[in-house]
């Protein structure tokens, strides 16, 4: 029954406006009857010709408030329709009071949108990260790829258009009208690309942030005041939210980068202390170090040497090779604090390297490991400290000769990348790789697997290759071998050469 | 005979290397200080110096800059435990003929002295 009434709301509206018109005029007419009755005693009022007069002058004069009044009714309290889609819409703003995530907004207004309105495409169009351009955030009804891909600029015709007029819905068929044709197909042109009908700009502070732009099934479907009084309402509310969720996205960065930054202060306090506490100890250690070893050489070296046993001198000499290795560790953990200060000269990383490779050649020739070498010979020369450059060399060398035992080879790459200006070190091992969840702790200092090691070679190369700019990672899998990666910027120095080589080559010519 | 002045603050150190340089022929004298050892070195004739860089007081650059001041004619062997590549560089600037870092090798010491000595009695400045 309601289904059909629904069907017939237009007749059903008519004959009610008919009854309504009819129950006014017979109304009317017992209220004039009344009158000429009591006041003027003539029944004039009851003659036919005078009934047919004041029924028509009711019906013309009443006919239009009577079938607005109507429709209203109707359309408020009969058939509900619409006002159950402003509902759910209305509903849909409060909900986005507990949502933060932008994305996850988006997409909730263009589907609730475009599902609730019976709409074919909605765009939720808001301004990207790249300046002045606008990109669709989230669509409904729209190939997925293409709504990705659309950019569109903040001089765009559309945009400028709706900058200029304020909060009202833009209407694809009612734009036209004030522009020449020109300005007119550049703007079809914008709600074409949009695929829109009609575009709700949303604005907050009197500063336009984005708009929906949708179209309907039915290329002939409207909408009336109401349906563009209620836009405007749920733009404002839309606006707000997307504000605050840009807002909260900010905010989240912002929060990000301070962890971001308290981290790497956290580190930094770390390092400090470490470096506090070995300078300290160091210094203090030295001395009796020095005295352990000193005297143990003075018995070693004893011209009378008929006096110790082979045993004695064994120990002896363990107490000497001993004392130096605890020196040199006191020495590394001094390094790192010291690297800034190390004088820097313009050297050749290949003859670094040769030197590095020559100073362990004994050992692993020994346990049958083999180094081999690919040099890029266009490598230019470095301005670096030869120090800090061959213990880099030294670290990750001895770092594979660990790794590997015994048998096996360690390949040494160096690249020049011109376009980057950086050179790159590789050095690559046959070893026992690195497991995976120690891959993030190999640079930290005292990280070790390996028993007699200390743990700060792999530290204090990485400090001395962020001290020059560069970067350093790793790239291993357990029984594969590692990968160690360094990256060492040398723009200025390079420049500089070429700049001096072009100035002599002009005095040569003179 | 060829005369040693070692220098440290550390008495055990000086210790170990007069025993050390007295077995092997040297005629050793010691100091706990640059004040010390600028004042032996007043008194008596020396050939070599081992001189420590850190110490309380005069340290080793100042006393250093002192000795070849005076023009003693004599060599000055640093000894160095942790100091930056700066101060090294300050000392060798300043004169000094050589250095060796702690803890010492003993047999690289003496060699080093004993290279001085010969330096030395080349030049005719001693008599072996």
């Amino acid at each position: 029954m309601i289904f059909y009434l629904k069907k017939r709301k237009r007749l059903l509206a008519k004959i009610t406006v008919g009854l309504a018109l009819f129950f006014l005029g017979a109304g009317s007419f017992a209220v004039f009857s009344f009158l000429s009755r009591k006041f003027f005693s003539t029944h004039w009022a009851e003659q036919s010709q005078a009934v047919i007069v004041l029924m028509t002058l009711i019906s013309l004069l009443a006919y239009k408030p009577v079938d607005r009044w109507v429709t209203h009714f109707f359309n408020q309290y009969l058939f509900k329709k619409k006002s159950y889609a402003h509902l759910v819409l209305m509903n849909l703003t409060k909900e986005l009071d507990l949502i933060f995530d932008f994305q996850e907004m988006a997409n909730l207004i263009v589907n609730t949108f475009g599902e609730v309105m019976n709409l074919k495409t909605v765009a939720l169009l808001t301004a990207s990260e790249s300046p002045g351009q606008f990109e669709i955030s989230a669509a409904y009804g729209w190939p997925l790829s293409e709504h990705r891909r659309f950019r569109c600029s903040k001089k765009s015709p559309l945009l400028l258009m709706i900058r200029t007029g304020g909060e009202h819905v833009l209407v694809r068929n009612q734009v036209a009208k004030s522009f020449t044709w020109q300005e007119t197909n550049r703007l079809l042109h914008d709600f074409d690309r949009l695929r829109a009908n009609w575009v709700i700009p949303f604005f907050v502070k009197d500063e336009f942030v984005g708009l929906l732009a949708f179209s309907a099934f039915d290329p002939e479907r409207t909408f009336d005041d109401n349906d563009f009084y209620f836009f405007r309402e749920f733009a404002g509310m839309i606006a707000k939210n997307l504000y605050k969720s840009q807002k909260f996205l900010e905010l989240k960065r912002y929060n990000d980068q301070l962890q971001d930054a308290q981290s790497r202060i956290l580190q930094k306090t770390k390092l400090d202390a470490i470096e506090q506490l070995a300078t300290g100890i160091a210094h203090e250690i030295h001395n009796p170090l020095t005295i352990i070893s000193g005297k143990a050489q003075v018995l070693l070296l004893q011209s009378d040497k008929k006096k110790n046993d082979s045993r004695v001198e064994d120990v002896l000499k363990t107490i000497v090779k001993q004392t130096k290795r605890a020196a040199d560790i006191t020495r590394k953990l001094l390094m790192f604090s010291q690297s800034s200060g190390a004088p820097k000269e313009e050297i050749q990383l290949e003859q670094v390297l040769e030197d590095t490779i020559a100073l362990v050649s004994y050992q692993t020739s020994l346990d049958g490991i083999r180094i081999l070498k690919t040099l890029d010979h266009k490598l230019p020369p470095l301005f670096a400290n030869v120090h800090e450059m061959r213990e880099i060399f030294l670290n990750l060398i001895l770092n594979a000769v660990q790794a590997i035992g015994t048998e096996g080879t360690i390949r040494v790459l160096m690249n020049y990348a011109k376009a980057d200006e950086l050179i790159e070190i590789q050095i690559s091992d046959t070893g026992k790789g690195i497991e995976p969840e120690n891959l993030g702790k190999v640079f930290n200092p005292f990280f070790t697997t390996h028993h007699s090691a200390l743990g700060l070679g792999l530290f204090v190369t990485q400090q001395i290759v962020h001290h020059y700019g560069g970067s350093i990672r790793v790239e291993s899998n357990p029984d594969e071998g590692s990968l160690f990666i360094v990256q060492l910027p040398c723009g200025d120095i390079s420049r500089n050469l070429t700049k001096d080589k072009r100035s002599s080559g002009i005095s040569e010519g003179k | 005979m060829a005369k040693l002045l070692v220098v440290d603050d550390e008495i055990e150190i000086c210790e170990f290397l007069k025993l050390f340089f007295e077995e092997r022929g040297y005629q050793v004298s010691t100091a706990q200080s640059g004040e010390e050892a600028l004042r032996k070195l007043d008194d008596q004739v020396h050939h070599v110096v081992l001189l420590d860089i850190h110490m309380p007081g005069v340290d080793g650059l100042m006393t250093l800059k002192e000795i070849k001041g005076r023009n003693y004619g004599i060599k000055v062997i640093m000894v160095t435990a942790l100091e930056t590549r700066d101060k090294i560089e300050e000392a060798m600037r300043l004169g000094a003929d050589n250095y060796i870092t702690k803890p010492l090798s003993l047999e690289y010491l003496e060699r080093d002295v004993q290279e001085k000595v010969a330096q030395l009695a080349r030049s005719g400045k001693i008599l072996l």
